[in-house]
Order: C-alpha cells, then sequence, then structure tokens
C-alpha cells in the first residue's frame, strides 16, 4: 500500500529538521506509538506500535534504520515489527522530504506499507483505511506541535 | 464417559448431558472445546468433518435439536440438555434413511467428503418442509457445497427421498 | 482448537454490564458466536472470559405494539425469517433475514450479535438504517437509544460503550402507503454491496430514507441520495436515480478490495438503487 501526504508547517526548514530527530516529540505525533528508544544516535531506534481497528488489537515493536540523510532535505528510512500473538508483520518504507515555501516548510512524505500474516485476514481496504488515517493523523500532529511551540 | 485427554488443574469444566442419535451422554467438557472435535476425536464420530472451518461449507453440519448446526463454530457446551444426530445415527437398526438409500440410488455423491452433512441438512428441510419445490430445496440447501457432483443428483436424490417419505408418512 | 477461556453466564442484563465493566477489554459478549468465534479460531482475538448472554430472560421475542415492532437482541435470524410478526409488518426485514449467510448461520446466529460485530459486509445494518430503526441499549443502570444510522461508527466498531448491552431493536411499522426493498449483491461468502431503501407512496415520494452497506466499512444513510427523490412524483424520482445512485456510490467510501474495485462497487451501488426503487414500488 502507497500513501502520499504534505503537510504545510508555519515553522522554518531548521526548526523541523531538528524536530524530526528529536525522536521523542517526533515518536509521540505517530498515533499508537510510544516507547521511543534510540539505539544508534541517527542510525536506529525502537518503538513500539499499537493499533486498534474494532476489536482487533495489534502490538508491534518496531525498529526503524535510517538508510539515508540529507541535511535539511531528505531522510530514507525503513521500519519493520512483527506481533507474534496475532501472528502479523509490519513493514514500512518511508521517504520524508523537506522543503522551504517562504516562511513555510513544506513536510512531505511517501508510505509504503505491507501488513503480512493474519491480520492481513481483515481485508486490504480496512487496513489502507488505518494506515492512511494513522499518517494523516501523525501529519496534523507534526504540524501542529511545531507550529505550536512558538 | 468420555473424557478429554488432558485438562489443567485449573480448568473450568461444564458437564454436558445430552442425547446423541437416541443414547444419553453425559461428558465434561471446557469451554473452548468445539463440538466438531468433541464428536469426532472424543466420541469417535468421525461422519462430520472438519473443510473450510468458517462455518461456509457444510461439511460439518450436525443436527442439533433437530436443526442443522456448522459444529466446526460451535462450542460444545451448547449441546448440554439437547439432542444431537450425527450421519452415525440416522440409520436405524442397520435400515438406510430414505434419504442415504436415495443418495445411494440415484448417485448423489462422489468422493463422499460433503455427504454426510450434505444428507443432515436434506433431513432437516424435510422435517421442515415435506415437499419442496426445487427453489426452496436449493435455498435450505445453500450453504451445503460440493466439489464433485455438480449438485443434479444431490437435488435428484433429496427429491426422490422427499416423495418416499411422503409416501410412508 | 480455540484458546482456553472462562465461561460467565449472567443471568440478567444487568450481571452482563457489570461483568464487562469489571473484565473491561479481556471480557467479550457470546451470543451465537457466528463471528466472535470465527475470529478467534483466527487468532485474531483472544478472550480471558466469554460472557454467555444467552441465559438472559426476555432478549428473545418479537412483539408488536402501536406503530412498532420490538425484536430481541438475541432473536436468532432464523427467528427472523419465520416470525409471523416480521411477514406482516416487515416484509423487506423478513427477506433480508431469510437470505443471511446460510442455513446453519441463522440457525444460531442472533440479529444482535450481527450488529454489534459490525463487520462491514453483512446485511441487517443497511435496511435498519433506511427503516429508520432505533436500537435500545442498556447498561447496569441506563438505558439509552440509538438511531440505526449513528449506531455503526466504522468497521466492527459501534457506538455502545465498553459495558453496554444491546437489548432490543424497535423498528417502526410502515404507514399502509410505506414502501422498502434491501437488495444484494456478491460471489463471495459475504456480501460485496447492499442497498436499501424506504419510502412513502402517496402521489409522489416521500420520507425517503436511501442507506449503503458492505462496500465501504459501515452501512450509511445517505441524505443526498434522498434529496433527489424525496418529495417527486414516481416518474421524476425514476428519472433521478441514476444521479441518486452515483452519489449513494460515491457516499459509500468503497474500498478496492477482493470484493471489487472501488468503481465497481460504486456502479453497482448505482444499479442496485433503481433495482430496489422498483423492487419496493412492486
Amino acid at each position: 500500500m502507497q500513501f502520499q501526504k504534505e503537510v504545510e508547517i508555519l515553522a522554518p526548514r531548521e526548526k523541523v529538521w531538528q524536530f524530526i530527530w528529536d525522536v521523542d516529540r517526533f515518536i509521540a505525533c505517530v498515533p499508537g506509538c510510544k516507547e521511543a528508544k534510540t539505539i544508534e544516535e541517527g542510525k536506529r531506534y525502537s518503538a513500539t506500535m499499537v493499533e486498534k481497528v474494532g476489536p482487533f488489537k495489534v502490538e508491534f515493536p518496531t525498529t526503524i534504520e535510517v538508510l539515508e540523510r540529507e541535511e535539511l532535505t531528505h531522510i530514507k528510512a525503513q521500519a519493520s515489527g512483527a506481533d507474534n500473538k496475532i501472528g502479523s508483520r509490519m513493514k514500512l518504507d518511508l521517504d520524508v522530504n523537506l522543503r522551504e515555501q517562504g516562511d513555510k516548510t513544506i513536510l512531505g512524505f511517501v508510505a509504503g506499507v505491507d501488513i503480512l500474516g493474519k491480520l492481513a485476514a481483515l481485508g486490504h481496504g480496512i487496513i489502507k483505511r488505518k494506515a492512511d488515517q494513522v499518517l494523516d493523523e501523525f501529519a496534523q500532529a507534526v504540524k501542529t506541535k511545531l507550529e505550536g511551540d512558538r | 464417559m468420555a473424557r478429554a485427554m488432558t485438562r489443567h488443574s485449573e480448568a473450568q469444566s461444564i458437564p454436558v448431558s445430552f442425547t446423541l442419535n437416541g443414547r444419553l451422554h453425559e461428558i465434561e467438557v471446557e469451554p473452548h472445546e468445539l463440538l466438531l472435535d468433541v464428536v469426532r476425536d472424543q466420541l469417535g464420530l468421525t461422519g462430520a468433518k472438519r473443510s473450510c472451518d468458517v462455518e461456509v461449507c457444510g461439511a460439518c453440519t450436525l443436527l442439533v435439536d433437530g436443526r442443522p448446526v456448522s459444529a466446526c463454530t460451535t462450542l460444545a457446551f451448547e449441546v448440554r440438555g439437547r439432542s444431537v444426530l450425527t450421519i452415525e445415527g440416522l440409520a436405524e437398526d442397520g435400515k438406510l434413511h430414505p434419504l442415504q438409500q436415495a443418495f445411494i440410488e440415484h448417485g448423489g455423491f462422489q468422493c463422499g467428503f460433503c455427504t454426510p452433512g450434505m444428507i443432515l441438512a436434506a433431513k432437516a428441510l424435510l422435517d421442515e418442509n415435506p415437499n419442496p419445490s426445487e427453489a426452496e430445496l436449493k435455498h435450505f440447501m445453500h450453504g451445503n457445497i460440493c466439489r464433485c457432483t455438480g449438485y443434479k443428483k444431490i437435488i435428484e436424490s433429496i427429491m426422490a427421498a422427499a416423495k418416499k417419505m411422503r409416501v410412508k408418512a | 482448537m480455540l484458546r482456553r477461556f472462562r465461561l460467565e453466564e449472567p443471568q440478567s442484563v444487568a450481571e452482563v454490564s457489570e461483568l464487562l465493566g469489571r473484565f473491561g477489554e479481556s471480557a467479550k459478549v457470546y451470543a451465537g458466536g457466528t463471528e466472535l468465534l470465527l475470529a478467534m479460531k483466527e487468532g485474531l482475538v483472544q478472550y480471558e472470559r466469554l460472557v454467555n448472554v444467552k441465559n438472559v430472560t426476555g432478549l428473545n421475542e418479537i412483539t408488536v405494539t402501536d406503530g412498532s415492532v420490538t425484536i430481541g437482541a438475541l432473536c436468532t435470524h432464523h427467528q427472523l425469517e419465520t416470525s409471523a410478526a416480521l411477514t406482516e409488518k416487515l416484509p423487506a426485514l423478513k427477506k433480508l433475514e431469510q437470505n443471511v449467510a446460510n442455513v446453519r448461520v441463522r440457525q444460531v446466529g442472533t440479529i444482535g450479535g450481527n450488529l454489534c460485530f459490525a463487520e462491514p459486509h453483512a446485511d441487517p445494518g443497511t435496511l435498519l438504517i433506511a427503516l429508520g430503526a432505533k436500537l435500545i441499549t442498556e447498561k447496569s443502570s441506563s438505558k439509552r437509544e440509538i438511531a440505526a444510522e449513528d449506531f455503526f461508527v466504522d468497521a466492527y466498531e459501534t457506538a455502545l460503550e465498553a459495558d453496554e448491552v444491546l437489548t432490543k431493536i424497535q423498528v417502526p411499522v410502515p404507514s399502509a402507503n410505506g414502501r422498502s426493498a434491501y437488495l444484494k449483491f456478491g460471489y463471495l461468502e459475504r456480501p460485496s454491496v447492499g442497498v436499501a431503501i424506504a419510502f412513502n407512496l402517496n402521489g409522489g415520494v416521500t420520507g425517503v430514507k436511501v442507506a449503503v452497506g458492505c462496500a465501504g466499512p459501515a452501512p450509511r444513510r445517505v441524505a443526498a441520495a434522498e434529496a433527489l427523490i424525496e418529495g417527486k412524483s414516481k416518474d421524476e424520482a425514476e428519472r433521478n436515480l441514476a444521479q441518486a445512485g452515483a452519489v449513494a456510490g460515491r457516499a459509500a467510501q468503497a474500498i478496492s478490495d477482493l470484493h471489487g474495485s472501488q468503481e465497481y462497487k460504486e456502479h453497482i451501488v448505482g444499479v442496485l438503487l433503481k433495482r430496489a426503487f422498483q423492487r419496493a414500488l412492486s
């Protein structure tokens, strides 16, 4: 499943870039994400993703790896996790882009999400909607956090 | 008295007293045990089959109080105080039920895997409606799937049995 | 093989509610089990306790009072399809119930369980919305009514609170000139698209309610489609059906999946709306 999101943030690019690497605050913007930890600064992180669709709950202990990094412009990352209780795996390929537009920063990301295993039995449609929701909320939370601190 | 092979010391045990193929049985089951497993594994009646395991195909059909249920998705304790009929209980004193006879005479089965469920469902149909139209028969039997016959012979078998059973009655 | 759980067998709605409140997410209401047990077999959900509600009395009756049919949440689909009251007063609902799943699911599955599990590919919710049904719920100390059109929040998610129990479904009996129909379509085990329409035919077409289900995450009433038919003459309403169908299709929030592409489902919604209107008239 592919998703593309863009959000306009009333904040300078440097501030947004810094925010991204402030792991605790950044992870706090992802709905259902908790216990963010830095394993290797700038390279590897871990977090736990908890998502619910009705009565179906998943908990993915997730490892995030930063693959590419271009200062103030671009991040390429990969995340993966498995919920052994429910027999499902999650894979996320993320491309984050920042560009300036006057006094605003456009934060864009392209996400490729794959859910494998039993959870897929819920149906592609349901999962896609949920993933879309999560990414939307995430983008909004980042915007709100950054614009709120002024 | 049938018992399961393994029991946890803290397991919740539910006494189930029920009539099985006309005879009273008293067993104990844990809440999570499925009727199909109890009937096949504990009671040794393997006519009912586990096929789709999601209540869609009808191969696990049993009659509880004369009504068809998916044994694969029925908790065993639910038959307490009820009567259960499996395919093994259909023939009386070694004499085949008209439905069984008809399936043989009219070629209503090939591999036979769906057949126990098919015959039990047909019995429930004819008990409810001794003279069904083909449309009524198809609607009732819609939930029993056969991969071999293409259904034509099944319909013929059931209609033939229905006729015989109406004459007898 | 299911994972072990403890069986609770309360005797009253208050007890059910108390158990749900006490044990929270580790407990679940269990009635017919036709949806719940499947999810448990798949390993998609796990519960420490199942609360068997079938010993609670008074929840499996169908009663007709002035102007409405009240259906107990524990009524099985089989009870509903064979109910004389439904045949007489709510024939569209009787027909729907006759075609739910298969004869075995209808035998043990309950209308309450169907509505509360809120599986997207289900039939009853869609028609109950079009019929203006109210869902009566109870918790330990209080009762409330939830309109069917407000009950389905999302896929597998209803407006029920954690310790709240659905007890009855109240359906207004249509007037003498009331017409309604539900049509569904699908080749897989569960329906892919379901459309319900209800209206009064007295000169023109009034009191229109249109609902679409199965194609999206939850059944939805489509006011925008209703507006295109409301108050029109029968002929004008018929002419507007194509547009109403397109509007209803888009409102379905259809997602492309094994049941069909988004465009296909939207198209089928339009087809079914037209046919349902004709069926309701006949």
